[in-house]
């Protein structure tokens, strides 16, 4: 008798059910759920600590998966979202270590997340376009200052902003952000 | 200064005007257009939002983005293969018992997963092994895996239905019938756990489990067989 679950080995369901999806759906995400982790929690070894525990947890889930609802990146980050909260909360219990700065609570988290989906979206940004939101919004310079920086005219900057918002716009969609 | 008759024209200072930088006549002319122009009301409504964001964002971070060390993936595939192999230890039992030995709470993780591992198996390492017991007695339980090691073989032991305090003497049996001594453990009413033994034979020069409870004595050969077959016989019945 072949057991049932062999029967279904090609079915969609069960996203890391096997060695294989685990390492795809880790090469696939485990930049951004670490930079994530590593923004959230402000130290390399516990977003370590907090990617794997997010992949043990999804495979342990791994049937409740639905790619009808949403994606493999959504529901990984959800899961590291919680993984995050445990952990900032077992380092709040912790003396002398949640004095140095890192909040349990969930608002400082959604921050977090925030700042990050800000800069990953930044960090994809063209050379163009990032350059002159930087000088011009971060940095405070004036226009006809990096205009003449960059040897291009002034509306050449402030268009390029324009455009740069949006393209920052088209890459915080695709990362999942909505209105 | 340009004319700016030209919707793009105008468009193209949004930008400006949502991080809110723009002054003097040109942001008085874009606000002048912005009144007639749905289309570029439209634009800066999808601009807005994104402006509001960029206060939150540290620009000394948009260079480069921490990567994880490349262990990591390692690490992490290692652990959910270490897991499924105590999953199915537990699903084993479980299959052995009905259930009745696991409390709900991991009979449930058992079942969560069970359809999880059997495709996972082909992981590599060499497996453990589960023997089944023979002529034992309705009302008791035995269950034995057996798991190779540098130092012979280790056996996870698990014995329901004897009198409490029985003492259980295991030994596992090479090719010529010699025993070599595994250990003694005691089952106790209400104890769940298994008892970890080692013995000094190899598990592939093993050919018999033995173990001695009470006055009883079972055995459970040790074949070649692959976990399958063996797990096959003990299909629950439908």
């Amino acid at each position: 008798m072949i057991p049932e679950t062999l029967k279904r080995g090609n079915s969609t369901r069960g996203a890391l059910s096997r060695e294989r999806d685990v390492r795809e759906a880790y090469s696939a995400h485990s930049g951004e759920l670490y930079g994530f982790a590593v923004r959230s929690l402000g130290d390399a070894g516990l977003a370590e600590e907090a990617v794997q525990e997010t992949f043990v947890r999804a495979w342990r889930a791994g049937e409740r998966f639905d790619p009808k609802i949403g994606s493999l990146r959504t529901w990984l980050f959800a899961i590291l979202r919680n993984v995050v909260i445990d952990l900032g909360r077992a380092r709040a219990v912790r003396p002398g270590v949640a004095e140095g700065g890192i909040e349990p609570s969930v608002e400082p988290l959604e921050e977090a997340l925030l700042s990050w989906q800000v800069e990953e979206a930044m960090r994809r940004l063209g050379e163009d376009h990032r350059r002159v939101i930087v000088e011009t919004y971060y940095r405070g310079r004036p226009y006809a200052e990096v205009a003449e920086e960059l040897g291009v005219p002034e509306g050449t900057i402030k268009s390029r902003v324009y455009y740069g918002l949006r393209a920052l716009r088209v890459v915080l969609e695709e990362m999942g952000y909505e209105d | 200064m340009k004319t700016r008759n030209d919707c793009r024209d105008w468009r193209e200072l949004l930008g400006v005007y949502a991080l809110g930088q723009l002054e003097g006549d040109e942001r008085a002319g874009l606000e002048a257009h912005l009144d007639g122009c749905a289309h570029c009301r439209a634009e800066l409504a999808l601009l807005e939002p994104v402006a509001r964001m960029l206060p939150h964002a540290d620009p000394e971070r948009f260079e480069s983005a921490p990567q994880p060390p490349p262990e990591l993936g390692a690490r992490i595939v290692a652990k959910i293969a270490g897991e499924r192999q105590q999953v199915e230890k537990l699903r084993h039992r479980r299959r052995l018992f009905g259930g009745f030995a696991l409390g709900g709470a991991t009979a449930a993780l058992a079942a969560a997963v069970l359809a999880i591992f059997v495709l996972g198996g082909g992981g590599g390492g060499q497996p453990e092994q589960h023997v089944k017991f023979t002529a034992v007695p309705e009302g008791i339980n035995i269950y034995a895996s057996l798991e190779p090691h540098a130092y012979g073989t280790e056996i996870r032991m698990y014995v329901h239905g004897v009198a409490s305090g029985t003492l259980c003497t295991v030994a596992l049996r090479g090719p010529g019938g010699a025993a070599y001594p595994a250990g003694t453990f005691r089952y106790r009413v209400g104890d769940d756990s298994e008892a970890v033994l080692s013995s000094a034979l190899d598990l592939s020069r093993t050919r018999a489990v033995v173990v001695r409870a009470g006055n009883k004595t079972f055995v459970a050969p040790v074949g070649r067989a692959p976990i399958a077959a063996i797990t096959q016989d003990q299909e629950e019945p439908t």
